[in-house]
C-alpha cells in the first residue's frame, strides 16, 4: 500500500510537470486519503506517555 | 514569481529529495529496513514537496502552498506519534540514533522546518500569479527548477520500489528485519 501511495504521488508529479493541474492535485488527493488511512491502520498502540 | 521565491521552492523540492537520499543512505548504510511509521514519514515528505513541484511548473498559488502544508501537518502527525510511542523511560526506540535523535525525532524537527520555510516563502509570495498564462510559467521551468522536479520524481518512484520490496503488497512488519523481495530472489 506504502508503495502505491508513492507510486500515485510520482506520476501525480510527472502529470503536473506535463502541465495538468487539476489531475496532479486530484491525485495528490487521493495519497492523502489514503496515507491518512493508512496511518489510521498502524496507529492502533497508545503512546505511554511519561507525564 | 520573483527570482528569490522561485529559488526558495526549488530548494524545498531540492531539500526533501535529498533528506529521501539521506534516508535511503542511512537504511543501506545500517542495514535497516525503515518501520511502517518510518515510511509513511516518507510518504509525508513527498506529500510536502507537491506544493513546491506546483509552484515550480504553474507559478506560486495559496493553494500548493497549503498542500505542503497538509502534506507537514500529516508528517507532524505521523512522527509525533512515533515520538511519543518511544518517550516513556524505558521505551525502546526503533532505529540508531542519528547525532543524537532517532530519525523519528529528525523527522519532527524537518516537518516543523518545513512549516516555518512555507510561511517564509508566502510572506516574500505578494502577488499570486494568476495572471501568468501557462505559457509564461512552462517557459521559465527550465535549469535547475526541472532538474530539482526530475530529482524529486526520481526519488520518490525509488521509494515505491523500495517500498515493494521490503513489504510486497501486504502490510509491513512492525518491526521489520528484511525484505520480502529476497524470498523470491535466489
Amino acid at each position: 500500500m506504502t508503495a502505491l501511495i508513492f507510486l500515485i504521488m510520482a506520476i501525480a508529479m510527472m502529470t503536473a510537470s506535463a502541465g495538468y493541474r487539476g489531475t496532479a492535485i486530484g491525485l495528490f488527493g487521493v495519497s492523502f486519503v489514503a496515507a491518512i488511512l493508512w496511518f489510521d491502520r498502524y496507529a492502533i498502540e497508545m503512546p505511554r506517555l511519561p507525564f | 514569481m520573483g527570482p528569490f521565491v522561485r529559488l526558495g521552492n526549488a530548494l524545498g523540492a531540492a531539500a526533501i529529495a535529498t533528506i529521501l537520499l539521506v534516508a535511503f543512505g542511512l537504511q543501506f548504510g545500517l542495514n535497516e529496513p525503515p518501520c511502517p511509521l518510518c515510511n509513511l514519514q516518507r510518504v509525508a515528505f513527498v506529500l510536502c514537496s507537491f506544493g513546491f513541484v506546483l509552484n515550480l511548473r504553474f507559478g506560486v498559488q495559496p493553494l500548493h502552498y497549503g498542500l505542503t502544508l497538509l502534506g507537514a501537518l500529516f508528517g507532524v502527525v505521523a512522527s509525533g506519534y512515533q515520538v511519543m510511542l518511544h518517550m516513556a523511560p524505558g521505551a525502546a526506540a526503533y532505529g540508531s540514533p542519528i547525532l543524537g535523535m532517532h530519525l523519528d525525532s529528525w523527522s519532527l524537527v524537518l516537518f516543523f522546518a518545513v512549516i516555518a520555510a512555507v510561511a517564509l516563502l508566502l510572506m516574500m509570495s505578494g502577488r499570486p500569479d494568476h495572471d501568468r498564462s501557462d505559457h509564461q510559467t512552462a517557459m521559465r521551468f527550465r535549469g535547475i527548477l526541472r532538474f530539482a522536479v526530475y530529482l524529486l520524481i526520481a526519488v520518490t518512484l525509488a521509494n515505491a520500489v523500495n517500498s515493494f520490496a521490503q513489504c510486497g503488497p501486504m502490510e509491513c512488519a512492525a518491526k521489520p528485519t528484511g525484505y520480502w523481495i529476497t524470498k523470491y530472489i535466489r
